[in-house]
């Protein structure tokens, strides 16, 4: 035992005194000195402490940081000795759990305690089961960026953090469903929330504040981002991460694997909001007509009838806009010939039809006729019109059968235009013909049964009423939030308002389009989901996403080995490419595939790479350490080696060896 | 024939007692009424023929006899309806054959003088008379209720569909079906029938049935447009019918039955248009070094992931320009979402580029000559247009490649972003119907694991067919719901047919699949809740089915009864089934007639025994990748990191590679 001593008070064993802080590393905190040995091991020590500090208190979770070798003394059965602790190591006796703030992916802030001890791909496994997301080897932690000084202080609103440090999850059982949510969601109606939060897909951002967010404006500003990555292989104490700091959590490597909506709705949902914010903030490009689709799919028509859309919304009773449409509706019940429904077999053989007059306009070459007021009935798929309805028993002016039909909306919800434009295809070509309703009501019945015929499906098939549905309430949020920017009202009740077309977009459209433009642009792209549920609409988000062309492609700005400029590395899921870094053309590109072996020369910050044919790639990093790198291309094979059949449990070692490498440097 | 009309008639009867049941659930003790309308005005007509005479003179004794069976059988089943529903009197084909001879005469004069192509109307099945007059039948839907559905509304809702449902079955009795003239390789042609439910897939079956080719994944059916001088494949997932039912009256467009190479070009060498547009000599070299694994990985990550990846295609194409005769250069880019274009003074960003066209109206077409014809740069034409477009119109996109290979791969590349997986889909049904299974067994261990993903019904039905990007969702319209419903039965039923082949069960086409979600039918009626066997089509399955022409001309008997239910709802999951060498909805002639007609048939179905059953786990295991080997204590020291480092991650890389190969 440590500590023998003569009777004069002289120690005559080897022991020498240890002092240990107790908390965080802050150096004011109180201290305790130990007697120890060399050969003390460090549990010992750790009791020793504890003894010390004669304190009830569960210190199960506490460990010894060395400080000066930013290392955690986590082998208990090693001796000081084998450490290399000698009396004026500096040692902080702590918790290995700390409290961080995330930054997911949908932009909430969500605090809970990571791990500071382990290597970070094992924090973030951690992170991602209490999260209940699955394939947590897709995702990492970035630091976050530093906060430009404002010179004037903005008053930002105070934002809303979620807090889920104080659950604790049984450790090795997969969490059980309850009520709908993992169980450990399910304790307290704050943790709940928080479930929500993290399975619902949050309202579209405020326009103002999309304009103010930072946005990439050149390839070099892409890099940024990859350079916050953090390490895999070592934990976040070793990196610098303090309690309390604020870390990004985000899909790092583009290869999602198994995505199922069923099993993994926190999941889908963050890579939905990423996908969306990566959209919005133009980290990646997309065409206008491709961006109308993202919009579009952000407010999926049937969203709003199961009320599962915007948080925190008012119940539809209580928005006086769909009473209004509730009473619309029941009164063109009447409007539509026919009575109620007494006889729900009767409903379902009779092929409803629509019959009302509207304006008709058919643009031909050298006429200067408007829209003129027909009779036009609409039974099945075909559109027929007559002069007035007394003709309506005989032949029509022109019959159209919308089957394959082009529809168009061409609506303007303030200037009260609600106008279908349809392209009718025929052996001869197309013909256009526009067809003007009333209002909002009138257009979404005849619009809907267009949708319908131009599926060859009548108003008959079970899909009509909901498409109405979508349609109508796709308007109502038109007219309360079709605005701009300008008169939006702004704070956190936003969102009740209604839905401003430019929440949806990134914003360059927003400075391409006046919002009155732009709403029948989505309304168009609308029409084709507006029958996907949440989910779906989510799922489709995201495919849409991977189909653009710069999918995934994480940007480095490097030096190629013999080249005096910088160029960009983009490194996607199976190939690296060399990218033009002034005009953004892509010069090469090697595919993982073909790829030999890859090395780092860490002392000159160097990554060397050999493809097949003695083909040979160098360059040194100039954005970010080569380590970032390195642990792209090593997670990208890692990730490639999963395989359907191998199940849930995660190759960590494997990893760990493909990403690793650098602890020496 | 007494059987199989006792067999309807238990159907029916069934089917009916269960509407009866939902009737009575919902208060309404009437019977449902029936359609008051035919679908369509015409039922039937031919493809190809000058009048309906020829149209069914051409058509080979067999084909005759099935088109006779199936008339006697729709008029036997309307004689059971006749005496099950006393309300009905519509829906049901009161047909006598004299009746059907005035039809087909009334029909011939409609054929036009052209030489070749004519369609004229052979209604065998004949227009339905009008609807009972029933009061109620006049009153139009009214709209749905439009406030959220209350729980018991909901239920109603719900019986109210399944009554729907089963209406909808009882109208597939009336099947439409063409006499389709197919044009051969060696001029000569062959007449088919072929019913609105067929798709492009069923119909190449078919044709295989009758031609004796090999079944090469390279046939394809060919629609040529004289006129407009294009011309394309059928895609095997699209329906033939609807396709054709596009064409005029008058129209000289044929149907080709031929092999094109270009069909499924991508999944054989699929380097060529997913890693080509970037520097010419070297990815030509490496075309030719792509061995089958890389192929194999390059397909995998191309076509199952969650969403298709579409080659990134870009370059300068002639557009020819609206009505006129001239052809202006411009650059174009395919994306998943369409082709674009880039505007004058721009850049080729995503932010810059106009859009041309999106794929979701149109359909793709070869231009032949039209260097001739419309002056174009080149003979590598391909156009854009809307496929119920017959003539020339402004409508009608054309763009003109500098060369075959460019042309080619934009053809594919479009064909990629529009139809997405179901290319794939399709491309693993045509190798597995092939029977290629030297391609795979070249392979390797990876033989069994790879073709096992079409067959893998988890996968696609869970996740859905990974929509091409930008594509919006839509039912194609080329391909209704009920058809691709009918498709996923037929894939369904090819999924089952391992596991049911053991039964020996000939003549059964299509065992329909009762979807757990419908009415739990009991055994007889268990096809009514498949969309594409309903009671009354019974004898008509044979005919779709593509069995149908083999039915034996001698006994004239109607298709077996189906096979006893056996328990399916509990069959094992089925395991992949990509050797398996019968035609997939061309069941194996019955025993009867085994001895005539198994001369002409295909090579017999291989044994059960050869069923995947024995080969098939050992290949999927091996296809799990060993694990990488294990890292040693890394050695290096921190100045030396460069080469220790070198050395391990050199080691590492080759013992991936190794695994791969070992893969692989």
């Amino acid at each position: 035992m440590a500590g023998m001593k003569t009777a004069s008070g002289d120690y005559i064993d080897s022991s020498w005194e240890l002092r240990v802080f107790v908390g965080e590393e802050d150096p004011e905190a109180e201290s305790v000195t130990l007697r120890v040995t060399g050969e003390s091991h460090i549990g010992g020590v750790l009791l020793k402490i504890v003894e010390k500090i004669n304190r009830k208190q569960d210190w199960s979770d506490h460990a010894i940081w060395w400080e000066q070798k930013r290392q955690w003394l986590l082998q208990t059965h090693w001796t000081l000795d084998k450490y290399g602790i000698l009396a004026d190591a500096r040692l902080f006796f702590g918790p290995q759990h700390r409290p961080v703030i995330l930054r997911l992916p949908n932009r909430r802030a969500l605090r809970l305690r990571a791990s500071f001890s382990q290597p970070l791909f094992q924090a973030v496994a951690a992170i991602c089961r209490l999260l209940s997301i699955r394939h947590p080897e897709e995702l990492s932690l970035l630091r976050a960026p530093e906060k430009k000084e404002k010179k004037k202080k903005e008053k930002e609103p105070e934002e809303e953090v979620y807090d889920l440090s104080k659950v604790v999850l049984a450790g090795g059982v997969a969490p059980a469903l309850f009520r709908g949510m993992p169980a450990h969601f399910s304790d307290s109606a704050q943790t709940e929330a928080c479930y929500h939060m993290l399975s619902r897909p949050q309202p579209p951002p405020e326009p103002l504040l999309l304009q103010r967010l930072l946005r990439p404006s050149s390839l070099s500003d892409k890099t940024q981002l990859h350079s916050r990555w953090l390490d895999s292989s070592r934990c976040l104490m070793q990196q610098g991460v303090k309690a309390g700091d604020m870390l990004w959590l985000r899909f790092k490597y583009y290869s999602f694997f198994d995505l199922d909506p069923k099993t993994d709705p926190v999941r889908l949902t963050q890579l939905y909001e990423q996908a969306r914010w990566d959209l919005l903030l133009e980290e990646i490009d997309c065409t206008e007509e491709e961006m109308m689709v993202f919009a579009a799919l952000q407010v999926p028509g049937r969203a709003f009838q199961s009320g599962g859309y915007l948080q925190g919304s008012p119940p539809a009773g209580t928005d006086p806009g769909l009473d209004d449409l509730d009473a619309a509706l029941s009164n063109l019940e009447v409007k539509l010939e026919g009575s109620a429904p007494t006889d729900v077999l009767d409903s379902l053989t009779t092929i409803p039809e629509l019959k009302d007059h509207l304006r008709i306009f058919r643009p031909r070459k050298l006429t200067l006729k408007g829209y003129r007021q027909h009779w036009v009935v609409f039974k099945e798929t075909t559109l027929s019109y007559y002069k007035n309805q007394d003709e309506a028993p005989g032949d029509p002016i022109q019959q159209l059968n919308l089957k394959g039909c082009e529809v168009v909306p061409d609506v303007n919800v303030s200037g009260q235009k609600f106008c279908i434009k349809l392209l009718v295809p025929s052996p001869e070509g197309m013909s256009e013909i526009y067809l003007r309703c009333q209002d909002e009501q009138q257009y979404a019945h005849w619009m809907a049964g267009c949708r319908l015929a131009s599926k060859g499906r009548t108003m008959a098939d079970s899909s009509y009423a909901s498409e109405v549905q979508a349609i109508l309430a796709f308007l109502s949020l038109q007219r309360t939030g079709g605005g701009g920017p300008g008169n939006h009202p702004q704070g956190p009740d936003a969102s009740t308002e209604g839905l401003n077309p430019y929440g949806l977009v990134a914003p360059r459209f927003q400075r391409k389009f006046k919002a009155k433009q732009l709403t029948p642009r989505i309304l168009e792209a609308h029409q084709n989901v507006a029958q996907l549920s949440l989910t779906e609409a989510q799922l489709r988000f995201i495919q849409a996403w991977q189909s653009l062309p710069d999918f995934g492609i994480s940007y480095v700005m490097v030096r190629f080995k013999g080249s005096r400029k910088d160029e960009i590395l983009g490194i996607a899921n199976n190939r690296l490419i060399r990218i033009d870094l002034a005009v953004g053309d892509v010069v090469k590109t090697w595919r993982f595939s073909n790829m030999r072996q890859w090395n780092v020369n860490w002392d000159i910050r160097q990554v060397a790479i050999e493809f097949d044919e003695h083909i040979n790639v160098a360059f040194s990093c100039v954005s970010a350490s080569c380590r970032i790198v390195h642990e792209y291309i090593g997670g990208y094979i890692f990730l490639s080696t999963r395989e359907r059949a191998r199940g849930e449990e995660l190759d960590e070692d494997l990893f760990l060896q493909l990403t690793g490498g650098h602890e020496a440097f | 024939m007494g059987e199989s009309s006792e067999d309807i008639d238990q159907m029916f009867s069934t089917l009916l007692g269960e509407m009866d049941l939902l009737t009575q659930s919902l208060g309404v003790d009437t019977l449902p009424p029936p359609d008051p309308k035919p679908p369509r005005a015409e039922f039937n007509y031919s493809v190809g023929f000058k009048d309906l005479n020829e149209s069914l003179n051409a058509l080979e004794d067999q084909d005759l006899d099935a088109l006779m069976a199936d008339l006697v059988a729709d008029i036997s089943e309307a004689e059971q309806r006749t005496i099950q529903a006393q309300k009905e009197s519509s829906q049901n084909q009161h047909h006598s054959a004299s009746l059907q001879a005035s039809n087909f005469s009334d029909a011939a004069p409609l054929g036009y003088g052209t030489n070749v192509a004519a369609i004229g109307i052979s209604q065998y099945e004949e227009d339905l008379p009008p609807p009972p007059a029933d009061p109620v039948l006049d009153l139009p839907l009214p709209p749905p209720p439009p406030d959220p559905l209350s729980q018991e509304e909901k239920e109603a809702q719900a019986k109210a569909d399944k009554i729907k449902l089963a209406l909808e079955k009882l109208k597939e009795a009336k099947v439409k079906k063409l006499v389709v003239k197919v044009h051969m390789n060696d001029n000569s042609t062959k007449s088919l029938m072929v019913d609105e439910r067929q798709l492009a897939r069923d119909v190449l079956d078919n044709l295989f049935e009758k031609t004796h080719c090999d079944y090469n994944v390279n046939w394809c059916l060919y629609e040529i447009y004289p006129e407009l001088q294009i011309e394309r494949f059928f895609e095997d997932h699209e329906n033939v019918v609807e396709v054709l039912s596009d064409w005029t009256r008058d129209t000289e467009n044929k149907v080709l039955f031929l092999e094109k190479e270009e069909k499924y070009a991508v999944f054989k060498n699929p380097q060529n248009f997913y890693l080509d547009n970037r520097g010419k000599k070297e990815s030509k070299e490496t075309s030719e070094k792509m061995n089958a694994k890389n192929k194999e990985s390059l397909l995998e990550e191309s076509f199952c992931g969650t969403s298709v990846i579409v080659p990134e295609l870009e370059g300068a194409l002639y557009l020819k320009e609206d009505g006129k005769k001239s052809w202006k250069r411009r650059y174009f880019l395919l994306r998943a979402s369409g082709i674009y274009y880039v505007p004058k003074g721009k850049t080729k960003t995503s932010r810059d580029l106009a859009c041309f066209i999106q794929f979701e109206n149109v359909n793709i077409y070869y231009g032949t000559q039209h260097k001739m014809k419309y002056k174009a740069p080149t003979d590598y034409c391909f156009v854009l247009k809307h496929p119920q477009i017959q003539k020339e119109s402004q409508y009608i996109k054309y763009l003109c490649c500098d060369d075959a290979r460019t042309l080619n791969q934009w053809v594919m590349g479009i064909r990629i972003a529009k139809y997405g997986k179901t290319l794939y889909d399709n491309y693993q049904r045509a190798v597995a119907k092939a029977g290629l299974a030297s391609r795979w067994t070249n392979l390797g261990t990876v033989n069994a694991a790879a073709p096992a993903q079409p067959a893998q019904p988890s996968t696609g039905p869970k996740t859905g067919t990974p929509q091409p990007n930008g594509q919006m969702p839509q039912a194609a319209h080329s391909v209704s719901a009920v058809l691709q419903e009918a498709q996923t039965h037929a894939e369904t039923w090819k999924d089952k047919k391992p596991a049911l082949g053991n039964h020996q069960q000939p003549g059964t086409p299509r065992a329909p699949q009762a979807p757990k979600s419908s009415l739990p039918p009991p055994p007889p009626v268990r096809r009514s809740s498949d969309t594409s066997g309903s009671p009354a089509t019974t004898p008509k399955v044979k005919g779709t089915g593509g069995g149908g022409f083999l039915a034996p001309p001698v006994d004239f008997l109607p298709p077996p009864p189906p096979p006893p239910p056996v328990d399916d709802p509990e069959l094992p999951p089925p395991p992949p089934d990509f050797m398996e060498p019968p035609p997939d909805f061309v069941p194996p002639p019955p025993p009867s007639c085994a001895g005539t007609a198994g001369s002409e048939l295909p090579p017999p179905p291989q044994p059960p025994v050869l069923a995947p059953d024995s080969t098939r786990p050992s290949p999927a295991v091996a296809k799990r990748p060993p694990m990488p080997p294990k890292r040693q204590e890394n050695p290096a020291p921190p100045g030396g990191a460069g080469g220790g480092e070198q050395d391990f991650m050199s080691d590492l890389m080759k013992a991936l590679q190794k695994k791969r190969g070992n893969v692989s």
